[in-house]
């Protein structure tokens, strides 16, 4: 309902006026998000199968580094752009209004999220490499992973799309 | 050593006694505040004994921007830093687990956090009053662009909004935590129909936690970055840059979060009044799944209805229209469980306990503040009555007074469990009887002051010359006001001898069947139960023939097996709870 909220609002202002469209392209922006489908797969997939004994061990531990390394590049993509839009097309704010508000203010919200799902997953990775289990958590991982995909897909469609 | 480790335990035991305290706390200061704002409307301007200290330059007198600030506060933390953490916090966290069987919470980490996530909450909005500019002052809505930098640019006003992130985060942690506890974790033989109607209360409420207060967070968070870092969502005016946003979208989604409140707040109330008038008439709750089922209809039409709180601010006439239908609605299911409620006082065995005349008080209150509700959710009404104090005195007996009835019903219901000792009956009586009178005084004055014409925010009212004739209404209304603050001296005393020197409780003290008080001991230990509980019997399976025969009293416990004949119950605890016995049962009643 937190996504879905903010969607709402979106929504209201460009039923007011014509939403301006954002410097960089729709399909740029849809880059990041390439690899948060991409990590829903790889979970979903992961979360499926059994991890047993010291072999079943290292390869949770690379499903979880794998999943690092794409949340990762989901996050540094959505900063390269926020960074980009600011710096290079001088989309500011407030000057430019409530479009530019909503790019980076529910980009961040949504960043927020990921790196809450990534915290988890770097924990738990950790708890492996320490000897520990981190089997039962790979599910609620996945679970929270495709959670951010969704919202994702809620904020291309409100925001980035003109 | 022991205090250190029961604030941090994750027993769900011990997670509501530390929001019982806070709650408290909180409640005693929210009060306090609006016995201030009583003192400026029936002395407006006068020095407050006592205040000079806090307001020293003007001698004690609350200033505009010191009422502004004290109204706000008043409202914001009675929601979200008393009321909602008493009901949800110290009486759901207490009695859900123990009423369903089950051994605690289904996320015993996330009820601590959610804890943690308050009291940091509570620490923001003590440390507002501290902060240069005071604390927030937009009103408890706070609604933009009044709540925006522009107009309230204050550090506190920051601080509050994040406290209200924080409260929502909490109330979203519980309500989930709650909703899997009961939809994973009841004890076998605990089908839906054998809940208690405390637990279904707390169950919808729950649901609506999980659903709505989403939304607030997200206008709450959309606020809070218009506030630091200069995005323009709710701008609107000179203030506004490039265009600015849109003042009335943060309306759309405070509302759509705040009338289900109304019913968060109230549900678990509404659960308990329907258990606790059954436990005391001694008769099965009459229409135990229409009640249960009303209780639902009202939670699906909670988010339907919330447009109402928005006729006046310009939007579409269809759409108002729309919004009546489906608030006068509503009223149906709630006659529907108010019906219910009395048919099972109807030739019952009333035992005027302070649970149950606390329960009764609800009753009454929340039927007053309901029928003056009908005149806000109609469009012609609304219109001339909006932004007067009718809506304060209609909104105080919903889900002021009638939460605040339900907290103590609950409270003195459940105190001997949650602490092992009796509270004085006779304290807690004229407790809550002197309150549910008192509120009716101090309510029924907002009522007709607002049906008069005062607006609600008025630092000064009698400055209108059509409201001087009020002042003599407002200081009897005040009058009601400081002595509803004086009787809850009883409830202090009442707590702090119980506490201190209070008899024990008996093991069963209200002659219920329910599984806290049937299959646990007072207070309850670590794991709730000897053995894990095996439900035969419905909450309310009082007053039946077959168990006066066997069993020689007018109840049986949830868990307790009827015997063939009548022989002597159970000699333990465990030997009733683990026993599964022949007795077919189904629905609410047996």
């Amino acid at each position: 309902m937190f996504f879905i909220s903010l969607t709402f609002a979106v929504g209201w202002y460009r039923m007011r006026e014509p939403w301006p469209p954002l410097p960089l392209s729709p399909l740029l922006l849809a880059l990041p998000g390439l690899a948060l489908i991409a990590g829903s797969v790889w979970l979903h997939r992961a979360s499926r199968a059994s991890y047993l004994g010291a072999e079943g061990q290292r390869r949770l531990l690379f499903v979880l580094g794998g999943a690092l390394v794409l949340g990762g590049s989901f996050a540094a993509g959505q900063a390269g752009l926020t960074h980009v839009s600011w710096w290079n097309h001088h989309l500011r704010i407030p000057e430019d209004g409530v479009s530019a508000s909503a790019f980076y203010g529910l980009t961040a919200l949504h960043v927020l999220h990921m790196l809450a799902v990534l915290a988890g997953i770097f924990f738990s990775a950790v708890r492996l490499w320490r000897g520990g289990d981190a089997r039962e958590s790979l599910r609620r991982h996945a679970l929270g992973w495709h959670f951010v995909t969704v919202t994702w897909l809620l904020l291309f469609v409100a925001v980035y799309l003109p | 050593m022991e205090g250190a480790v029961s604030l941090f335990s994750s027993d769900h035991k011990d997670v509501a006694r530390r929001y019982l305290w806070s709650g408290l706390g909180f409640l005693l200061f929210g009060g306090l505040l609006a016995l201030l704002i009583r003192w400026q409307w029936a002395w407006p301007g006068q020095p407050v004994p006592g205040l000079a200290w806090a307001l020293p330059e003007s001698r004690g007198a609350l200033t505009p921007p010191a009422y502004t600030a004290v109204f706000t506060m008043h409202g914001l933390i009675m929601i979200f830093f008393a009321v909602t953490p008493l009901l949800f916090g110290a009486l759901g966290h207490f009695v859900l687990p123990l009423a369903i069987g089950a051994r605690g919470l289904a996320f015993p980490r996330l009820s601590t956090l959610g804890y943690q996530v308050y009291a940091v909450g509570g620490v923001l909005v003590l440390a507002s009053f501290a902060v240069r500019l005071g604390p927030a002052s937009a009103g408890w809505t706070a609604y933009p662009p009044l709540s925006t930098p522009a107009f309230t640019p204050g550090l506190g006003q920051t601080l509050v909004t994040v406290a209200v992130l924080c409260a929502a985060a909490s109330a979203f942690l519980y309500g989930l935590n709650f909703v899997v506890t009961v939809v994973r974790c009841r004890a076998p033989g605990m089908t839906w129909g054998r809940l208690p109607l405390t637990v279904w209360g707390l169950f919808f409420a729950s649901v609506l936690n999980v659903l709505f207060v989403p939304v607030l967070a997200a206008a709450t968070a959309l606020l809070l970055m218009d506030r630091l870092l200069g995005t323009q969502f709710f701008m609107a005016g000179a203030a506004a840059v490039g265009g600015g946003g849109d003042p009335v979208v943060y309306q759309h989604l405070f509302w759509l979060f705040g009338h289900p409140e109304v019913y968060i707040l109230i549900l678990p109330a509404w659960g308990m009044v329907g258990d606790f008038v059954a436990f005391f008439s001694r008769k099965p709750a009459h229409g135990y799944r229409l009640t249960a089922g009303a209780m639902g209809t009202v939670t699906a039409l909670s988010g339907l209805v919330y447009a109402h709180h928005l006729f006046t601010s310009g939007m579409s006439p269809v759409l108002g229209r729309a919004f009546m239908v489906l608030t006068l609605l509503i009223s149906l299911p709630a006659e529907v469980m108010f019906l219910n409620w009395l048919m099972t006082l109807w030739r019952g065995s009333v035992r005027l306990t302070a649970p149950m005349l606390a329960a009764l008080g609800a009753m009454v209150v929340f039927g007053l503040g309901g029928i003056t509700g009908l005149a806000l959710g109609s469009v012609a009404t609304d219109v001339p009555l909006h932004g007067t104090l009718w809506v304060v005195g209609h909104f105080h007996l919903t889900m002021g007074a009638a939460s605040f009835l339900g907290v103590f019903a609950g409270l003195y219901f459940w105190f001997p469990k949650m602490f092992g000792r009796a509270m004085h009956e006779g304290l807690a009586k004229a407790h809550v009887l002197s309150s549910a009178v008192l509120f009716l005084g101090v309510f029924g004055g907002q009522l007709a002051a607002g049906y008069a014409g005062q607006l609600r925010r008025l630092y000064d009212p009698y400055q209108y010359t059509y409201l001087k004739h009020l002042l003599p209404l407002n200081q009897w209304t005040t009058a009601f006001a400081f002595l509803l603050g004086a009787a809850q001296v009883l409830f202090v005393v009442n707590l702090v001898w119980t506490l201190w020197r209070g008899r024990v409780a008996e093991p069963n003290p209200w002659q219920v069947g329910t599984l806290e008080w049937t299959c646990a001991p007072s207070p309850p230990p670590d794991g709730n139960f000897a053995s894990v509980p095996v439900v035969l019997h419905g909450p309310h399976a009082l007053s039946q023939p077959e168990v006066l025969a066997r069993l020689g009293r007018d109840w049986i416990g949830q868990a307790e097996p009827l015997p063939d004949a009548a022989v002597a119950e159970p000699a333990t605890v465990d030997a009733k709870c683990a026993d599964i016995g022949r007795m077919p049962t189904v629905g609410g009643i047996t």
